[in-house]
């Protein structure tokens, strides 16, 4: 090995900052690719990366990581362990790979965005790594489902959910779009790199692993792990812009990026993450609740290193974010399984006698608040009743986080004083928001999204066609309203989603008291 | 409406390849139709139709001159994803260590000739500065691109960069240890970028390229004009200076280099040629972009040509400039313009 030591020579492939002769600095940087927010290009030089890394470190390195996932994936797929494994599941890692995927291939652009127009060298080397890493996350989490697209079809939204309008890929892509693909190199650190990757895809990353694990999903569970041991690297780029942000004064601007984006980020991922852990990972294999999750990796770690930099938690803290932690993704577990046809992989209910003595243990008041609303729902199933379960128009979007408004079961949950959604009419026209927080980072910078439309607001302009198929047929899926808003979405009447376990859970006992059998 | 509860058996490969005769290849499976916001209706990003980054993308992305109906067919004819990428460089990289070991065995650059390495204070030690500059650019190259298929080689091209920084500041180092401190630091290398006449003219291209944000013209000035230049200059013409001067080490790890510097000249070829093609009109397009970048080009490598001249064994000027415009001229006819 070469004898010198990279703390040696290191330096001097990170200093390529010099002054510009030929081109002034508002061309090279524009305001709109990279905010510098008023801070000096001689402050900026002064970025610090707390983790240095060599292009031969990195290949060696990644090469290594490569050859035991991709090995992995080689000897599961001779196996028979995907069809052994649990159906909830399996919709888990459905959902995980269509909105997850694509993401992590673009998370490159806004790391390419970084490697071009971030302000110092050696942030743009560091967001060099990144691109490649994200190209890594992009591809390995393509073709991993994509072997498995002869057992499991839905896996070919690992790759279609960004191209469609399906409504979570609507509110993915917003959320992505916002936080990176269109947002400026300093803003994409703080919103990315700190806000999400250092905080959210812990949750996703390890706390999937640690189910997946459990569940024997031996795949899913490396191809995370080593997935996450990338994102701890390059989530660093966050860290040194926000100290040059808070050293020069403008705490308060990195403070509005976080907290913009880390409520946009609880939304979409109390979405994702929340559903598969309290609902979709078998009881036996649950690890933590989504709760505990959350209070370890966001509400401890997380909160703890946003507060070492000088920062304070978000304004909503307290009686948004933790109120919603008790009831949001209970309310959209509801709303994704009763809106099954409308989502890509097959929701499981989750609420067998026992995942009910569970969910009450972890959320006390769970059987008084959405128990009831599983009890309806049981007794039409047990009663072949399924068709009452089912949809029959959209419910109302949110026009910031474009996840359905859940006011009214937060409300009931007595969680929220109203079950009103928040309005707000501004230049002619009126705004629905799920909470106070979505409406604020609208009304924080209207022109990033005043003009977009929310899929309820497309379906009212007519964009999207009401009902084709008014005929009622009995089946164990019938739906009577949704066909054109399915067809707008791109989801076929083969993929739209079922219940997974084909309402195994309404049928179970238990032996103490619980739901009376009809 | 009845949703019907079976799902078909088999999907052959991903929906969105439509009805492929052949059954795409892992390659093709990991690479094609990532970039879901490309030509998006009604714009690219999930955002209002005015933010600032989708009047960037549509200006110049969707709205660059340089466009073809499909961008899809395209393939990177080494057809590297990322895992490919990493264990090849892995293997060129194993091959530079040994390289290095060889030569820090034998002192190698203790034993360099003082004019040899006054040479190398004006030629060798500033260029991680104009590099860098081409790993940016690769970077917006790829952020630009309007497929995946294009943003993955130039994203590797980008990391090939810094590949090459980072083996010139290792040996920059080396160098500082036997021949004096002041080689390593910054002002050694951003003094002569920022003031030496001979340096200006790369500055002022490799500047102005920065602020070209077509991304047609982006890729042109970048992979039809200034980088194939360079790495001319760089890979074979400093390459055999450094041989002729005793100094092997550099000679054999420029021409290593070349192997990056070939795998971005045929993909470069590859794409125009793909969208000449397509629309063979689009030579007037890159004609015209290549008559402003490779004048500019000329006149960098026109430039620092002198520097050839101060080695105690030097290469004369003219030759330098002819044999670059010679390769020059074998990449741009090989690529149809």
């Amino acid at each position: 090995m070469p004898r010198l030591a990279r703390s040696e020579w290191y330096d001097l492939t990170r200093d390529m900052n010099w002054t510009l002769a030929y081109v002034t600095e508002e061309q090279a940087w524009p305001k709109d690719l990279s905010n510098g927010y008023g801070v000096s290009t001689e402050q900026w030089w002064t970025w610090d990366e707390p983790y240095k890394i060599t292009y031969p470190e990195y290949v060696h390195n990644q090469a290594g990581k490569d050859a035991s996932v991709y090995a992995i994936n080689a000897v599961v797929n001779r196996s028979k362990l995907f069809e052994q494994l649990d159906p909830g599941w399996k919709s888990a890692i459905v959902a995980h790979y269509g909105a997850i995927a694509v993401p992590e291939y673009v998370a490159g652009i806004g790391e390419a965005r970084m490697g071009r127009f971030g302000r110092a060298a050696a942030w743009r080397n560091m967001a060099t790594y990144g691109t490649l890493d994200e190209t890594r996350h992009g591809q390995i989490q393509s073709y991993f489902p994509y072997t498995l697209l002869d057992k499991e079809p839905r896996m070919d939204w690992a790759h279609k959910a960004f191209h469609t309008n399906e409504w979570g890929a609507i509110a993915a892509r917003s959320l992505f779009d916002d936080m990176f693909t269109a947002n400026d190199a300093v803003s994409t650190a703080i919103q990315l790199t700190f806000t999400f990757e250092t905080g959210f895809t812990n949750l996703q990353f390890l706390g999937m692993a640690a189910d997946a694990m459990g569940v024997g999903d031996l795949e899913f569970s490396a191809l995370i792990s080593s997935i996450q041991t990338d994102e701890a690297r390059h989530a660093q780029q966050g860290e040194p812009t926000m100290k040059i942000l808070v050293e020069n004064g403008k705490a308060d601007v990195a403070q509005k990026l976080i907290d913009h984006m880390f409520w946009r980020s609880w939304k979409v991922f109390s979405l994702l993450t929340g559903l598969s852990m309290d609902y979709y990972t078998p009881l036996e294999h649950r690890r933590h609740s989504f709760r505990e999750f959350m209070d370890e990796l966001i509400n401890k770690q997380f909160l703890d290193q946003f507060r070492d930099l000088g920062l304070e938690k978000p304004w909503y803290w307290d009686d948004q974010y933790q109120a919603e932690q008790n009831w949001l993704h209970h309310a959209y577990h509801l709303g994704v399984w009763f809106w099954r046809p409308t989502v890509w992989w097959n929701p499981d209910a989750g609420v067998s006698p026992q995942e009910r003595d569970w969910l009450e243990e972890k959320y006390p008041g769970w059987n008084d608040s959405f128990g009831k609303y599983w009890d309806v729902i049981t007794k039409n199933v047990r009663a072949d009743a399924t068709e009452n379960t089912l949809p029959e128009t959209l419910p109302i979007v949110c026009n910031m986080c474009h996840i359905p408004v859940c006011t009214p079961a937060g409300y009931n949950a007595g969680f929220l004083n109203s079950p009103d959604p928040h309005i707000l009419d501004y230049k002619g026209r009126r705004y629905t928001f799920c909470s106070e927080p979505c409406q604020w980072i609208f009304e924080q910078n209207p022109a990033r999204f005043q003009g977009h439309e929310s899929l309820v607001d497309r379906f009212l302009g007519g964009q999207i066609k009401p009902s084709l198929h008014p005929d009622f047929e009995g089946g164990t899926i019938t739906t009577t309203h949704l066909a054109g808003v399915l067809d707008y979405m791109s989801v076929s009447m083969e993929e739209a989603g079922q219940d997974a376990t084909d309402y195994a859970w309404a049928f179970e006992e238990r032996d103490a008291a619980g739901i009376e059998a009809s | 409406m009845t949703v019907a509860t079976r799902l078909r058996k088999t999907s052959k490969t991903w929906s969105m390849f439509g009805d492929v005769k052949k059954k795409p290849s892992p390659y093709e499976v990991v690479t094609g139709k990532f970039h879901y916001h490309f030509r998006r209706d009604p714009v690219p990003f999930e955002m209002d139709p005015d933010v600032p980054l989708n009047r960037w993308y549509l200006k110049n992305r969707e709205g660059s001159p340089f466009q073809v109906d499909d961008w899809e067919q395209f393939r990177d004819p080494h057809k590297l994803t990322y895992k490919e990428y990493i264990s090849l460089q892995k293997s060129h990289e194993t091959y530079v260590d040994g390289l290095i070991d060889q030569f820090e065995d034998s002192n190698a650059a203790e034993k360099l000739d003082e004019g040899w390495v006054a040479t190398l204070a004006g030629l060798y030690v500033p260029l991680r500065f104009p590099l860098h500059i081409l790993q940016m650019t690769g970077l917006y190259v790829a952020q630009m691109a309007p497929s995946s298929y294009i943003t993955n080689c130039s994203n590797f091209q980008a990391a090939d960069e810094l590949r090459r920084i980072q083996r010139v500041a290792y040996w920059t180092k080396v160098l500082a240890n036997a021949h004096g401190d002041h080689l390593a630091q910054t002002g050694s290398a951003r003094d002569p970028w920022e003031n030496d006449a001979v340096w200006q003219p790369l500055r002022k291209v490799l500047e102005e390229m920065l602020i070209a944000y077509d991304w047609g013209e982006a890729f042109t000035a970048l992979n039809l004009a200034v980088k194939p230049a360079l790495d001319a200059l760089l890979n074979w013409q400093f390459a055999a200076l450094a041989a002729s001067n005793n100094d092997r080490l550099l000679s054999q790890m420029f021409t290593e280099f070349q192997h990056d510097s070939e795998r971005s000249q045929d993909w470069t070829q590859a794409l125009t040629k793909y969208a000449l093609e397509r629309d063979p009109d689009l030579s007037k397009v890159l004609k015209g972009w290549l008559d402003v970048w490779e004048p500019k080009a000329h006149a960098a490598v026109v430039g620092l040509a002198p520097l050839f001249e101060t080695a105690p064994v030097p290469m004369a000027a003219g030759d330098v400039v002819s044999e670059v415009g010679r390769r020059y001229t074998e990449l741009r006819s090989g690529c149809g313009v």
